[in-house]
């Protein structure tokens, strides 16, 4: 007995799920490289008003509050990773 | 770090920014508490801090509804009241009765705007590190 009749079943989800699946997944890369960005950017930022500080031009509260900002910028970055590892391994661990 | 704890951050920052300002001339002041001689003729002029209120950038702000509103220094300004006035007429820059013209710098007066301004600094750090402890908590949602 043949079995051809199912895959023609194959081609129907994949159609209409991946436009909608490569848009959510391009989404929330969208955001983790926002997020990727803004932490460069800050620690781009404290680099500079370190080396302000040391050239005489910035104070020493601006170079503390930029090095502050990158740290908090960085540490939501990491915790946003870790929850989506987390995330990750959940779905991992899940039995089929 | 977010938005609004954003400019309120800046909003302290400024206020560091003229604090210091404050305390560089209440300094000046007390470092030329005996200059007799300054560039623009005569003795040294106490000179004094004028703030203002500055906004903070922000889109609240540009919105019209900014919770967060810095300061900035609007001018230093010379205190105009009269020097001091002490006979010693053996200095080189007393005038024909004997008397030499000196700074109108009072040096409680300026004890008094330096200690203000050293308290008015830690207040504000007390606050940036009261908004950085927040948002460490904030964060210390997500390590759960």
């Amino acid at each position: 007995m043949a079995l051809d009749p199912l895959t023609g079943i194959t081609g129907v989800l994949p159609a209409a799920t991946s436009g909608a699946q490569a848009a959510a997944g391009s989404r929330f890369t969208q955001a983790l490289q926002r997020l990727l960005e803004a932490t460069e950017q800050s620690s781009a930022e404290a680099n500079g008003r370190v080396s302000a500080m040391l050239d005489g031009r910035g104070d020493v509260h601006d170079a503390m509050i930029a090095l502050q900002r990158a740290e908090m910028t960085l540490q939501l970055t990491v915790q946003v990773r870790n929850k989506l590892l987390q995330a990750y391994q959940e779905v991992m661990r899940m039995p089929v | 770090m977010a938005s609004p704890l954003r400019s309120a951050v800046d909003a302290a920052a400024s206020a560091l920014a003229a604090e210091r300002a404050r305390i560089e001339v209440a300094v000046s002041n007390l470092a030329n508490i005996e200059s007799t001689r300054s560039a623009e003729g005569g003795p040294y002029r106490r000179r004094d801090v004028v703030l203002q209120t500055a906004p903070v950038d922000s889109f609240d702000h540009a919105l019209g509804r900014a919770s967060a509103i810095g300061v900035r220094v609007a001018a230093i300004v010379e205190d105009t009241t009269a020097p001091r006035r002490r006979y010693e007429p053996s200095h080189p820059d007393a005038d024909a009765d004997g008397y030499v013209a000196l700074p109108n710098v009072d040096p409680a007066e300026e004890m008094v705007d330096m200690l203000s301004a050293a308290r008015a600094y830690q207040a504000n750090l007390t606050a940036i590190n009261l908004i950085r402890d927040m948002v460490q908590r904030a964060l210390d949602l997500g390590r759960a």
